[in-house]
């Protein structure tokens, strides 16, 4: 009798289990399967390296978009690394307890936010402070790396905290003892030990900056042109994609779908990364 | 004494905060864009957007089939947006249905003449387009009531009190039918809002009638009808070849002035056609060429 629950519970839980790998198999075959078509239609080089992205006029060129997303990231990896990686320090090794009671479910409550809010946040405060500071308008690479690295902290934060506080309490005191300063000892012998860790923490960051879409598409100005410099405006490929697919129809919603492939190609070489390390950090 | 490596990446990425922060706070010698002399922020909507698609072919930013809208134009998806953007930027310039005007920003005189209903009637105001609604061969009866609904003397003037212009002077009182269901609606954004305050009249003549409305955009809601999603799809412009090759009827059931907006503290108060056109393919960059 036990037996045999036991086993209706096994088919249950793998049940479970398999629904979430068939989704991700069936978002692939969907993307891949609408995707694949159209790039091969506009032409692998000229839809990945075009400059030019005029649906009206058939030109499909995603190259601006890449770029700025890698831009974006990149500026967003910017702000937050340093701002996420020193809290992180703080939290786990300088914080009075007082306070943590505090920051702990401060920075929880950043990750809860949801993006949308983020990006009324950034059209409403960041967007008029740039503006008044650097004139333009003020939808630009700037804005979007500040709001993108603004939204990444929780994640590098919990990440990176998690990661400083597994280390042996012994490889501190040991440098201690060696007559190393707190400060030292911090910063050349526990974090070099919770690099891998850290690191992992920053790549989900980059996932999660990467994929961002209704913030960035509120603050980036979504011009389709190379970024011409930071206070200029930028298109990512999300916001490519939520900008025109409502309205796309034919070889231009494929093109869309294509960006989509893309994109999904970019975070899949992220997470791979962040579990290669993983491993290598265990 | 030598520094540690870390120590220096630590400082460097300090610095690099720091001057983010610096450039941020101080670095306000150049003056807040007025509008006197100043560069003009075009904000446009995007590519197959059907307001979009009115405005590049009335002004003429659409020649020989090329939309030639500038490439630096900032882009926004809604209508909401771009009057935020424009409410927040005394810069710059752009456009949005006149039905969705309100005080948060300025709505610039065209060729001197004012975007008012009475204007867009008359044909005075250049810068207007139909909303339509699709079908797709025989309408089930329900429907169809509805449709009457919104051709009809009530649903005219509904239409004229959002704003809007109602294209039936002559239409007839509606009376309802006493039918009960479902009727889904799908398509443009500019439409929507009007269809929401039609749709909500309706149900109040007729108990047992649900009505739901799908913001999608113009295409997507043509789509929609072709595909037998929806009973009803909306569009803020005319059906394309291919579309009306499918057996679609469009219907015109109102007229929506484009409205060209700018902030309220810009002193431009005029504009004609071809500057408009200038402004948006990019040759015309500056406020004071428009003074």
């Amino acid at each position: 009798m036990r037996k045999y629950s036991e086993n209706i519970m096994k088919a249950v839980f793998l049940t479970a289990a398999c629904v979430s790998i068939i989704a991700v198999i069936l978002i692939c075959v969907f993307l891949f399967a609408s995707g694949v078509p159209a790039i091969k239609e506009i032409g692998a080089a000229d839809f990945l390296f075009g400059t030019a992205w005029k649906p009206g006029q058939d030109l499909y060129g995603i190259f601006p978009m890449i770029i700025g997303s890698v831009y974006v990231t990149a500026g967003a990896v910017i702000v937050g690394v340093p701002i996420g990686l020193l809290c992180a320090v703080f939290m786990a090794r300088y914080c009075p307890k007082g306070l943590y009671r505090i920051l702990k479910p401060a920075v929880d409550l950043l990750a809860g936010i949801p993006s949308i809010v983020y990006g009324f946040f950034g059209l409403m405060v960041i967007v008029p402070m740039v503006q008044d500071t650097l004139g333009g308008s003020g939808k630009c690479l700037l804005t979007s790396a500040v709001l993108l690295g603004i939204m990444i902290l929780p994640t590098i934060i919990s990440v990176s905290e998690s990661n400083i506080r597994a280390v042996p309490e012994y490889y501190y005191e040991g440098s201690l003892a060696l007559g190393a300063t707190r400060e030292r000892s911090i910063f050349r012998a526990v974090l070099p030990a919770a690099k891998m860790g850290i690191l992992a923490g920053i790549i989900l960051g980059i996932g999660r900056a990467i994929g961002e879409t209704m913030a960035v598409v509120m603050v980036c100005g979504n011009q389709a042109i190379m970024p011409q410099g930071i206070t200029m405006g930028v298109r990512t490929l999300t916001a490519n994609i939520v900008l025109e697919m409502g309205y796309a129809s034919g070889l231009h919603r494929e093109a869309l779908i294509a960006t989509a492939v893309v994109l999904f190609v970019f975070i899949l070489i992220i997470n791979l990364s962040f579990t290669a390390l993983k491993r290598r950090a265990d | 004494m030598k520094k540690s490596k870390l120590t220096k990446i630590l400082t460097i990425s300090l610095a690099a905060v720091m001057a983010f922060g610096l450039a941020s706070c101080g670095g306000g010698n150049s003056d807040s864009e007025g509008t006197e002399g100043g560069d003009i922020t075009v904000i446009s909507r995007e590519e197959g957007s059907g307001t979009r698609d009115a405005f590049v072919e009335l002004t003429g930013v659409m020649q020989d089939d090329v939309d030639r809208t500038v490439d630096t134009a900032e882009i926004s998806n809604s209508t909401s947006v771009v009057t935020q953007s424009v409410a927040g930027n005394e810069a710059a310039i752009g456009y949005i249905s006149m039905g969705s005007l309100d005080d948060s920003v300025k709505a610039l005189k065209i060729g001197g003449v004012e975007a008012t209903t009475d204007n867009v009637k008359s044909g005075d105001y250049e810068l207007q387009r139909p909303f339509n609604i699709v079908t797709k061969g025989e309408v089930a009866e329900l429907p169809q009531d509805f449709i009457n609904f919104i051709m009809s003397s009530d649903g005219q003037a509904i239409i004229e009190e959002e704003g809007y212009i109602s294209v039936n002077d002559t239409a007839e009182k509606y009376e309802a039918a006493g039918l009960t269901g479902s009727i889904t609606l799908a398509g443009s954004t500019s439409v929507s809002p009007v269809m929401e305050v039609l749709a909500d009249a309706y149900k109040k003549l007729n108990d047992g009638v649900t009505i739901e409305i799908q913001q999608t955009g113009s295409g997507a809601g043509i789509q929609s009808t072709i595909e037998g999603v929806c009973d009803i799809g909306m569009a803020s412009r005319a059906l394309e070849d291919e579309e009306a090759s499918e057996g679609l009827e469009s219907q015109e059931i109102a007229l929506d002035g484009i409205a060209v907006i700018v902030n309220n503290n810009n002193t431009v108060e005029d504009i004609t056609m071809e500057q408009i056109m200038k402004v948006f393919t990019g040759e015309i960059t500056s406020w004071s060429e428009l003074q």
